[in-house]
């Protein structure tokens, strides 16, 4: 076995694309590492700007980029590092309107948004679209990955078929993070998009990853597919997307 | 050293931390860090510790770019293929936080000289036997990271406990814990901007790299439980990690009677 893609697997990566949702703290990474391994396009979603107190983890973005919209930040860096990868920018909010028509132009969809809403409305997107989809999530020194591919395993809603109360998980800003954590989750993350776009090695669907920072300890936990899940279940009875942020109990987290 | 208006709001996440707070903050700014090798683990090594807000950051590394390198290693870019790996590192750590003093050495044999100016050393490249050496004279700690391919090990000295000599050659070898290779003899030009033949799959560095960022701010700030004597093997193919046990050994001919 090559300890490196095989150059038919780099001809897959070269022709694939991914959707990133989420400039941030996890898309940071992911960015510089699908570009670095020859990912041909990678599309960019987020709508924010550049904040200071962003530096600390989402290595991305310079000092310079303050203010500065994170998906043309993000653009430059790739560009700077491999002018092949072709990038679109998507500074919008993803909502039920536009996901679904967003998504059909991606081979696979990396999830680094940070709040329930927008994980839910990714989950149903890419399960109506048939789309892979990698998870990550982080919390203070804590983190999770695991990739869901329709027909093939379960989905973010077999895991966590309700969201938390509102209110109940602070945000980044409330919780505080270790800058280093999203940069450990979304290469874990990057790694998983490489693998189902080459076709190399053994993705984590059917496995959840749980990370802590403070014991470097990495615990893998089995997950199975919910028959009575609402979206990929036997029976399924959400159809389309839904309001999300009234799902989540109108707060965005 | 205190913190200014500007670094509590750049570091707001992390003061807010109990386990950091604006204390452990401070230990972060009044640190050094020894980063040896710019490579797939060394690039997101470094560039976490500067956006971290380390103090003062050193950056060894003998090797120029080539375009191989830019398959794995992502502080680099196209237009500085040519530059010596450390000073294509200093510009990217220079833009991510430009309060950081970062220096740059290109010089082959001075690493296991630089090592007793740090607090922390994070070695993907060189040779370890000499750092790990440096380290049990001087007291700094030391974090191995080594990647190859997409496979990585992790492992974590701090004096009193097992070091590398501990491991042992073989063992070190069986368990994945090696230098990151360097030089561009064996690039195949053909696949030179199309992804490359490279010798480090970049998510895999990026795995290795930032867990040995996170180890080495865990010893700055003398929080959790540290990867000493344990080696963290990472297999990125398969997406598993396992622990391996290390013990100190009495007759170690690189840390005894240190």
């Amino acid at each position: 076995m090559e300890a490196y893609f095989t150059p038919a697997e780099q001809a897959r990566l070269a022709a694939s694309s991914v959707l990133l949702i989420g400039c941030g703290g996890l898309g940071s990474p992911v960015a510089y590492e699908l570009a670095a391994a020859g990912v041909g396009r990678i599309g960019l979603c987020d709508m924010d700007r550049v904040d200071l107190s962003n530096l600390q983890r989402q290595v991305l973005h310079d000092s310079a980029d303050v203010g500065r919209l994170k998906v043309e930040s993000g653009m430059a860096k790739i560009s700077a590092l491999r002018p092949e990868t072709h990038v679109d920018l998507h500074p919008v909010s993803l909502t039920s309107e536009n996901a679904l028509e967003l998504f059909t132009q991606y081979d696979l969809i990396l999830d680094g948004s940070d709040n329930f809403a927008t994980r839910y409305l990714v989950n149903d997107a890419c399960v109506l679209t048939g789309r892979p989809q990698v998870h990550g999530s982080i919390f203070r020194f804590d983190g999770q990955v695991t990739t869901f591919i329709p027909g093939q395993g379960p989905c973010y809603r077999c895991l966590w078929p309700t969201p938390p109360p509102p209110g109940s998980v602070p945000s980044c800003a409330e919780a505080g993070v270790i800058g280093v954590l999203p940069g450990f989750v979304g290469s874990l993350m990057a790694m998983e998009a490489l693998k189902v776009l080459s076709g190399r090695g053994a993705t984590l669907v059917g496995r959840l990853l749980v990370y802590s920072a403070l014991d470097m300890d990495v615990a893998e936990v089995q997950v199975r597919r919910n028959p009575d899940c609402p979206i990929c279940g036997t029976h399924p009875t959400i159809h389309e997307l839904i309001d999300y942020e009234q799902f989540c109990g109108g707060v965005g987290r | 050293m205190s913190l200014t208006e500007q670094e509590i709001l750049r570091y707001s996440r992390h003061i807010i931390l109990p386990e950091v707070g604006g204390r452990g903050q401070k230990r972060i700014k009044a640190s050094s860090v020894l980063v040896a090798g710019l490579g797939a683990a060394g690039s997101p090594a470094a560039m976490y510790l500067a956006a971290a807000g380390v103090g003062r950051i050193t950056l060894w590394d003998p090797a120029d770019l080539t375009a191989a390198d830019l398959t794995g290693a992502i502080a680099h870019t196209r237009a500085r293929i040519g530059q010596n790996r450390a000073e294509s590192g200093r510009a990217k750590l220079e833009g991510i936080n430009p309060d950081a003093e970062i220096n740059a050495v290109t010089d082959p044999d001075v690493l296991p000289a630089l090592v007793a100016g740090h607090q922390v050393v994070v070695a993907t490249t060189g040779d370890w036997t000499a750092v790990q050496s440096a380290a049990a004279a001087s007291g700094a700690a030391v974090v191995f990271a080594g990647v190859h391919g997409a496979s990585g090990a992790l492992f974590a000295y701090r004096p009193g406990e097992p070091c590398l000599g501990c491991i042992g050659p073989d063992a070190a070898a069986d368990a994945g814990l090696l230098p990151e290779e360097t030089g561009s003899g064996d690039v195949d030009t053909r696949f030179a901007g199309s992804g490359g033949v490279g010798r480090v799959v970049s998510a895999a560095g990026g795995v290795i790299g930032t867990a040995a960022a996170t180890e080495a701010l865990k010893l700055i700030l003398g929080i959790g439980t540290p990867l000493t004597g344990r080696i963290l093997r990472y297999d990125g193919w398969d997406a598993r990690f396992r622990e391996v046990r290390v013990t100190r050994r009495s007759d170690c001919s690189l840390c005894a009677g240190n």
